[in-house]
């Protein structure tokens, strides 16, 4: 059976960039119905394609750009697409999310996915157009930031062009660069790194194809009740849509889990000057959305302090705020946000661009390194100047930047007795949630199949938000680790779906299990099977991760979260009780005592059928 | 039960008002006794209180007419989120009134919680306990039991909530419960397997305000349509602007059997679409429900409007107005205002495909369908616009036309 008119396009594009070669692979049924598309489609692709211990950024480490079948349809926030890949950052698989139009508009153009294999000579743009794809030149892009190129690509070919870009950050090859469109981004993990190495600017993309689903009438009735579902929960029909992310940032430095000062302490003083409500008081002029999407989490500021006048950024969110704010005792709202506007001219992530900012305070703070190293940058906590001039310097990669653009382990490997201080997690930088004041989001740091991401196995709305009744943050028991291992699974069937993760705050599974059968006309029998799903997309990344050489030692997190107690606040005096959850976190994922899924896990997922 | 689910149609309306007891002086409750007396204007079949509002507020429940009283017997802090000035830590629960108590209060059946889903057993266990001496105090004294099964806790998950949902109301109607007040699960199908599960008479109940009346009142249709014996609201009610007309709409659907449609009253007939430019988020909901409702699929390239990008904190949608420009430009007169509906009809059979009408559209929503060789332009979906039912941040609204353009139909 044909999988186009199905949510899918049926189609998946490879390119190959050095002999500028495009192919057209049929998706096949057994892999999008095992997999539906997204994370999952795109990490089989990567171990399909990637040959084994490759160097993330050589041109053997293909790049995918991966949708799912209910982007660009009704369903509620589908408007988004992943890129995966090998990780410069960590050596793990790496899926970056990114909502806008891309992801649609990539799918309107027959493609459920793009594999790019190789790398470029001279620098290029990839064009796709109904069906169609090929390399122009990127002169007179190359060198320019992410909204440059975006604009100038969308005023030569035409508005109704959609352009993902890397900025100067991802030329460089910087493990924290990110692929940027309509101003939101892949951030993590380094594709941008991926992308440049194989000096691959852009990507424009313009498509009419209609997206037809299994079912018209019942998926439009099932989209509805899932968009209903969202306006009857207080935190997707007026938290988010009103103070964004940030919604949570003063519950999150009540429970003591904001990360403040490196991770030196989880209150931040100035808490209020950065939460949402000041924010929605003073800087954002706009509520906007991603394509399909009711709950508008995305805020537009306008900023007004002399040196950034006139600037416009789509931000601050709760993890810039963290990274650059409260993480670095920044307390000044315009900084941060101009701040997080070079993150996003030169293309790279806010969270690790901050907690690198941190990271560098805090060695200053030590007397590691001095300010004549940083290129004459007075880098105090709290300072906005500091904090706008290291920005700058990683954005150019000049000054101080030659030093901090390689990111905190690279850093913390070079200067010696600065590793305490690093706080990374397989080579990530360490997200906005204490995880001493919320086991749960320790372990999921610790195990997560990218290094250290919240996004994986997020349990922070249960442990500090009081989500669903609510979970003791600091609780590690059973409880703790299956509710961890429930989050990551559903997380990783939205993934793959692919939809917001944010709609699951007011909708369940069974929203995204009642669109998908209409959809796809894929029947999965029960939620509790789509939910398998999830778990089958988190067994096959480990097993990329196995394969890649990473085992148990790795599944660990920085001494300061494990051995240093938490100064301050409801979580005073804890550290990360990591080992016992690991251990029950293996157990009940079905993976041997060493992280590895065992041959009776991958056969009842299914995996060894997809890996054979 | 008779007092609660009216006996010619056994089903009830009930408006939950209790609260003021898990969360203080919340939106809606500040004049418990003001909003109450307004409340029952609207004639729900019962009220249910805390047991110190139930002895203050006795009044309300005399009189013929007056509705019935239910006394919540049990106390949590489970309800106070994050947003709450102290909120829970670990989910706890008490009982607060016995069976004679509420019986003495005038109540004609008493209110509990049952909760289930918490990682220690060993609470989920004392859940059970209280749930089962509530039972067997209204054995005794002949008052009926309504029981309140949540998923709660850390073993809830998006995956097993339904499932949980539905084993918990078995559970409660096992022990002895005469009736449940459900969380409805979100669609029919799954609410109906609750419904059966149960076996005793479910009213669901209402949570957080809805944003709509619209998306209240379909819950309420489809929760029937599922089985379910009527509603509790409580800030559905409490927090609406008219409480009492609030009521008497839902009474409309549980007791009179009227559609949603019927109650809401919707505009139809000849509609213009209204925009308002500052309250758009560029979300292109509208576009994709457009080509869903014309049979194309999702493709916004083909939708019947647009929504314009100016700059990054600047768009807007761009709908047909009626203008008439197209009709004027048509060489063939394949265009035409419907004589009732008054929307720009097309008669592809004229069509010479010249895109004469795409060159004349001023606001540019006229596309081409090159396959056909036809124009793709608005017809106001023949009188109940999609987008402008779809569109949540109301930057398109379907308005009646007020007058009409003859002059070139």
């Amino acid at each position: 059976m044909q999988l186009e008119n199905r949510g899918y396009a049926g189609a998946v594009l490879r390119i190959n960039l050095k002999l500028g070669r495009t192919k057209v692979e049929q998706l096949e049924e057994d892999i999008a119905r095992l997999l539906l598309g997204g994370k999952g489609l795109g990490s089989y692709l990567l171990y399909k394609t990637a040959p084994k211990g490759v160097d993330p950024l050589s041109p053997q480490n293909p790049l995918i750009f991966a949708t799912g079948p209910l982007t660009g349809t009704l369903a509620p926030s589908s408007g988004r697409f992943c890129v995966v890949t090998k990780s410069p950052t960590t050596g793990t698989m790496n899926d970056s999310h990114c909502g806008g139009f891309f992801g649609p508009e990539l799918k309107y153009a027959g493609f459920d996915a793009v594999v790019i294999e190789d790398s470029s000579d001279e620098p290029v743009y990839l064009l796709i157009k109904n069906g169609e794809a090929e390399l122009q030149p990127a002169n007179g892009v190359w060198g320019k930031t992410t909204v440059e190129t975006e604009t100038t690509l969308r005023k030569n070919l035409g508005e109704e062009y959609r352009v993902a870009s890397i900025g100067p950050c991802g030329e460089r090859c910087s493990p924290i660069a990110g692929i940027l469109t309509d101003m939101r981004s892949a951030g993590r993990g380094g594709t941008g790194a991926v992308m440049g190495s194989k000096k691959l600017k852009a990507i424009a993309v313009k498509g009419s194809k209609p997206v037809g689903v299994h079912n018209q009438g019942k998926f439009e009735k099932m989209a509805w009740i899932a968009q209903r579902a969202l306006r009857m929960n207080e935190t997707t029909v007026r938290s988010l849509p009103e103070y964004g992310t940030a919604n949570i940032l003063m519950m999150i430095n009540q429970t003591g889990a904001l990360p403040t000062r490196n991770f030196q302490t989880g209150r931040f003083p100035e808490a209020e000057k950065i939460s949402g409500e000041t924010l929605r008081d003073t800087l954002w002029v706009r509520d906007i959305a991603c394509m399909g999407c009711t709950i508008k989490c995305s805020k537009i500021a306008a900023l007004k302090a002399e040196p950034y006048l006139g600037t416009k950024v789509d931000g601050p969110d709760y993890e810039t705020l963290f990274s650059l704010g409260s993480n670095c005792g920044v307390g000044d709202t315009e900084a941060i946000a101009y701040t997080n506007h070079l993150c996003d001219l030169y293309g790279m992530d806010t969270i690790s661009t901050g907690c690198i900012i941190a990271f560098t305070m805090e060695l200053y703070e030590k007397g590691i390194l001095t300010r004549k190293e940083l290129g004459g940058v007075d880098a105090k906590w709290g300072s906005p100047g500091a904090l706008v001039a290291l920005t700058e310097s990683i954005g150019k990669g000049v000054g101080a930047g030659n030093l901090l653009q390689w990111g905190v382990r690279n850093m913390s490997e070079r200067l010696p007795g600065s590793e305490p201080f690093a706080l990374h997690v397989k080579g990530l930088e360490v997200p906005g949630y204490e995880p001493r004041a919320a086991q749960g989001m320790g372990l999921g740091y610790a195990v997560s199949d990218r290094g250290g991401c919240h996004l994986r196995a997020y349990t922070a709305g249960t442990e500090l938000c009081g989500y669903g009744g609510g979970a003791d943050p600091k609780a590690y028991d059973q409880g703790k680790v299956q509710l961890a291992i429930d989050r990551e699974d559903e997380k990783a069937v939205v993934d793959s779906a692919v939809i917001c993760f944010f709609t699951l705050f007011g909708m369940r599974l069974k929203e995204v299990y009642q669109m998908i059968e209409p959809c796809t006309g894929f029947n999965y029998g029960s939620v509790r099977e789509l939910k398998n799903l999830g778990a089958r997309v988190v067994s096959l990344t480990r097993m990329f991760n196995v394969r890649e050489g990473f085992e148990r030692k790795d599944d660990t997190l920085p001494k300061r979260f494990l051995e240093n107690p938490l100064p301050d606040g409801p979580a005073k005096g804890e550290v990360v009780h990591l080992e016992p959850m690991v251990q029950a976190y293996y157990e009940l994922r079905g993976w041997d005592e060493n992280g590895v899924p065992t041959s009776e896990t991958l056969k009842s997922l299914q995996i060894d059928k997809i890996l054979k | 039960m008779s007092k609660i689910l009216d006996p010619p149609d056994g089903r009830g309306v009930v408006v939950a008002a209790d609260h003021g007891f898990m969360l203080g002086s919340i939106e809606g409750v500040e004049d418990l006794e003001g909003t109450l007396s307004r409340v029952v204007e609207g004639r729900p079949d019962a009220i249910l209180l805390s047991p110190g509002q139930a002895a203050r507020l006795n009044h309300l429940f005399r009189g013929r007419d007056a509705p019935a009283l239910l006394v919540r017997a049990d106390w949590t802090n489970a309800f106070r989120d994050k947003t709450y000035t102290l909120p829970a830590r670990t989910v706890h629960r008490r009982a607060v009134a016995e069976a004679r108590d509420a019986i003495s209060l005038g109540a004609s059946a008493i209110v509990t919680y049952y909760f289930m889903g918490h990682s220690d057993d060993e609470r989920e266990a004392q859940n059970l306990r209280l749930m089962a001496s509530f039972a067997r105090q209204c054995d005794k004294m002949g008052l009926p039991l309504i029981v309140e099964p949540l998923p709660m806790g850390e073993r809830v998950t998006g995956a097993n909530f339904a499932d949980l949902a539905t084993a918990a109301v078995r559970i409660a109607a096992e022990a002895g419960a005469d009736a449940i007040k459900a969380v409805y699960t979100g669609d029919v199908e799954t609410f109906s397997s609750l419904v059966k599960a149960a076996g005793i008479p479910v009213l669901i109940l209402g949570g957080a305000k809805a944003k709509t009346l619209r998306d209240a009142l379909e819950i309420v249709d489809e929760a029937l349509e599922a089985g379910a014996a009527g509603v509790v609201y409580g800030r559905q009610v409490l927090q609406a602007s008219d409480p009492a007309q609030f009521v008497r709409s839902v009474r409309a659907i549980v007791h009179e059997g009227k559609t949603v449609l019927q109650v809401l009253n919707p505009v139809t007939g000849p509609v213009r679409l209204r925009v308002f430019p500052e309250r758009c988020t560029r979300c292109r909901v509208c576009e994709l429900i457009c080509t869903s409702t014309h049979g194309q699929g999702f493709s916004p390239a083909a939708a019947r409007l647009r929504v314009e990008f100016l700059g990054v904190d600047s768009y807007k949608p761009v709908t047909c107005t009626l203008c008439g420009q197209c009709i004027k430009a048509c060489p063939t007169d394949a265009l035409s205002f419907h004589p009732e509906l008054h929307y720009v009809q097309l008669n592809p059979e004229r069509c010479n495909g010249c895109m004469d009408c795409v060159q004349a559209c001023p606001v540019k929503v006229v596309r081409f369908d090159e396959q056909r060789s036809l124009p793709i332009i608005c017809d106001m979906c023949r009188g109940a616009p999609s987008c402008g039912l779809w569109c949540q941040p109301e930057a398109i609204v379907t308005e009646r036309q007020k007058e009409r353009k003859n002059d070139a139909a």
